[in-house]
């Protein structure tokens, strides 16, 4: 334990730069950038906001039901599930992609000592994650329940614990996934669609267990024990996921023996898991490693043609190239950046799959009549994929130490800027053709949807991404040791959710109003106008950031 | 001509000189050597010239071209090889030279020819169309020479080339910078190898705790000092008197 207590230490100096941050608080310049990226942040607050005030009122709705237990349900659930999806790609990147296995492999150190360091470093960055989704809840729920104190100490517990089953459970999958997919030759491209079905697989169980315990909810003595028993709703929808209901009857059912015992099953089942994940990784997490860290060299591969010699390209086409081949290439940065356009606009549909064939029919019927909203909404959902692919605002992060090569050649800004931001259309093009097939499996595909959606997409695609590159210009996340740092670990991603999703919030809120006004090609054409106008406008802003960080990078 | 005037740069709050007002002069078509101890300053002084590190003072023209001041200008005639050959290891190694021959937009026959060229007498040629991550650390550094060569730059700067290099590669790269100052090119390398200064290079700076403490011709140097006979123990001398 002291030797996983030992790596644990050098790991979270490492990934959260804490011996140079007493450095960066003394120079002037950095502060400034550091209060930046403050007001960036707080750009995030007003949606925020909305977002809390609205779980207020859902807690009133529980609370009038005499199920308010159903409210910290809701949010245990949700931060669990959030660590169990996002865990799988942080556990990969963690486990079997961090330029420190290099060096820690070769150490005289147990799998489950290696695995158990990045584990606990991994538990402290999912808390920074979970306490802007769980705390409300439980801040709400104390509040509004005038509670004791021992409601602040259960729930600290509970916060404490509410990561570690289910990154046990995306640890244990991810050893067995690589373990299984460790296979000479076509390792990466197995491994990203075995994670795209894996990820589609585990939404779909979710999903077909919440439905069967919504079934089990409505039998006929329904209202008699939603009256009589207030941790009923709780007690049934549950069994989706039992340890967050656990949690969330310790809670409460507080003041009673049962609220303890609650807890204490909650910790002692995380504990558990804990320990039954090392004594896995003992056996399985060097077959997984083993073989991922050497590279295969195969002569047929090897062989070079004349015509490579003689490919040329415009730079900016070249730099697209580049890019699309080291996104492809790189699995960490394929599942995050085309994996998730794969797998959102999928998961979207997955809940009609569920549902019996009349309600689907029905559903077809209402979505025939809608054409010009769903062509408005796709256009929306794109310009959102544009932000959600991440690979403009990680574009110079994910140049890490090669980003001396971008600085000492003589590349223009502007084809830098055309050919990153091409290469983030390329990760597009992939998300409109998924959401094309969805909106067919829904029989809502037009002509007229696929030539809206696909060129205000891709158009609306440009700002967002200029966006991210401002974000990703001003503060490069260079110096990472696993992919996953430059990618969804990034605080630039974050930002650029933010700042993107005002822009295209705007924009909806305005073609909402021209609605009734205005016929819905000139709406069509006044997007348009708009997109392209800040494209060029972030254009300018981002030719000139770029000029500036690349000058002052040291 | 490259021209250093006055540069100084410091690390942290002002603490740390790492570079003290360097002036230097490299005449065309010559070899110019550049030595010191660890930390010395000598990548810092290499990377203010290439463009990854800003002189807090001072300036730095090659062919009366600000450096700083007409970046894209200077960087088309400027090539560079860091001491680690860090690359796109998700590339392929011809995925590579392809690319930055993009950047510099070098005509299909000549880039053709130049990488055939350096591939043979590199002797990479049969690795070419592996990823660079399965590339070993020389095979990468002969990658980033061969990458560097192919724009044919007027100024070629290299950071400890031999490290990392085999005996063969190393005669050759030898070779290749005598050939390039031949065409009146300008090679400035640092390196820690003294017997390779030596003989290759027409002039030599030795620089410590970022200042210049010594530069001319070897002879020049040899003057300096009270052991004339090899390098190794002017450098010594000097760098211990500091």
């Amino acid at each position: 334990m002291s030797r996983i207590l030992a790596l644990v230490k050098v790991d979270i100096r490492n990934t959260f730069s804490l011996s140079t941050i007493k450095n960066k608080l003394k120079n002037r310049e950095s502060i400034v950038h550091i209060v930046i990226v403050l007001i960036a942040l707080i750009s995030l607050l007003p949606t925020y906001y909305f977002l809390v005030s609205g779980l207020s009122n859902i807690f009133t709705v529980y609370l009038n039901v005499g199920q308010k237990s159903m409210f910290l349900l809701t949010g245990i659930l949700l931060g669990q599930m959030i660590v169990l999806f996002f865990g799988i790609l942080y556990v990969m990147s963690k486990y079997y992609f961090s330029s420190d296995l290099n060096i820690l492999v070769p150490l005289p150190l147990r799998p489950k000592e290696i695995v158990g360091a990045k584990f606990v470093s991994l538990l402290i960055y999912e808390y920074l994650t979970l306490l802007p989704i769980l705390l409300p809840f439980i801040i709400i729920y104390g509040i509004k329940s005038d509670v004791n104190i021992l409601y602040w100490l259960y729930s600290t517990i509970i916060i404490l614990f509410v990561p570690v089953i289910p990154l046990c459970i995306s640890s244990i999958i991810v050893m067995f996934f690589m373990r299984y997919t460790n296979i000479r030759g076509k390792r990466d491209l197995l491994r990203t669609i075995g994670y795209i079905v894996l990820i589609i697989a585990l939404i779909t169980i979710q999903l077909k267990l919440q439905s069967i315990a919504e079934r089990a909810v409505a039998d006929e003595d329904f209202l008699y024990k939603l009256i009589t028993d207030s941790t009923f709703l709780a007690r049934r929808l549950g069994i989706v996921f039992p340890p967050s209901m656990w949690a969330a009857l310790s809670l409460s059912d507080l003041s009673s023996m049962s609220g303890f015992l609650y807890l204490l099953l909650f910790v002692i089942v995380s504990i558990l898991m804990f320990f039954i994940m090392l004594f896995l990784s003992d056996r399985v997490f060097f077959k997984g490693l083993i073989g991922n860290l050497e590279v295969s060299t195969s002569r047929r591969a090897a062989r070079v043609r004349e015509r490579d010699f003689q490919r040329s390209s415009p730079p900016y086409i070249a730099l697209a190239m580049k890019e699309i081949k080291m996104l492809v290439r790189t699995p960490v940065y394929l599942m995050n950046s085309i994996g998730g356009v794969i797998i959102v606009p999928i998961v979207m549909i997955l809940p009609f799959f569920m549902e019996d064939e009349e309600s689907v029919n029905m559903l077809r019927s209402v979505l025939r009549d809608s054409q010009q909203i769903i062509n408005l909404i796709g256009v929306a959902f794109i310009t959102f994929l544009g932000i959600v692919n991440s690979v403009c605002s990680t574009t110079f992060s994910r140049e890490g130490k090669n980003m001396w090569i971008q600085r000492t050649l003589p590349i223009k800004v502007k084809d830098q800027i055309v050919g990153r931001v091409l290469a983030s259309i390329f990760v597009q093009v992939i998300g409109i053709i998924i959401l094309y097939g969805s909106l067919a499996y829904l029989g809502a595909l037009t002509l007229e949807g696929i030539f809206i959606i696909g060129v205000l997409g891709i158009l609306g695609s440009i700002p967002t991404g200029e966006i991210g590159m401002i974000v990703d210009a001003y503060r490069p996340m260079l110096h990472w040791d696993n992919p996953q740092r430059a990618m969804k670990q990034n605080l630039n991603v974050l930002i650029n959710m933010g700042l993107g999703s005002l822009y295209i919030l705007g924009i909806g809120l305005l073609a909402y109003k021209l609605l009734d006004i205005l016929d819905i090609f000139v709406i069509y054409i006044i997007i348009a106008l708009i997109f392209i106008l800040s494209s060029l406008v972030l254009y300018k802003v981002l030719k000139k950031v770029i000029e500036t960080t690349f000058i002052n990078l040291e | 001509m490259l021209e250093l005037k006055n540069i100084s740069k410091t690390y942290g709050k002002g603490e740390v000189k790492a570079v003290d007002n360097i002036s230097l002069e490299v005449k065309p078509g010559e070899i110019f050597g550049f030595l010191g101890p660890n930390g010395a300053g000598k990548t810092t002084t290499i990377k203010m010239i290439v463009g990854l590190l800003k002189p807090d003072s001072g300036k730095i023209f090659l062919d009366n071209i600000d450096v700083w001041e007409n970046p894209l200008e200077a960087k088309s005639k400027i090539s560079f090889v860091p001491d680690t050959p860090q690359v796109y290891d998700k590339l392929k190694g011809i995925e590579y030279l392809n690319f930055i021959a993009d950047i510099y937009d070098i005509p299909k026959d000549i880039r053709q020819e130049r990488i055939e060229k350096y591939l043979d007498i590199f002797q990479l040629k049969d690795a070419i169309g592996d990823i660079i991550g399965s590339y070993s650390h020389g095979m990468r550094q002969k990658l980033v020479l061969i990458s560097a060569l192919i724009n044919d730059p007027k100024l070629f700067i290299l950071d400890e080339p031999m490290v990392g290099l085999d005996p063969r590669s190393s005669f050759q790269l030898k070779e290749i910078m005598r050939e390039k100052c031949n065409e009146g090119k300008i090679v400035f390398f640092s390196t820690h190898v003294l017997e390779v200064a030596e003989k290759l290079c027409d002039r030599i700076a030795i620089i410590n705790k970022g200042k210049i403490i010594a530069a001319g011709t070897m002879d020049e140097l040899r003057q300096h000092s009270k052991e004339k006979e090899s390098l190794e123990n002017i450098f010594l001398e000097l760098t211990e008197n500091e």
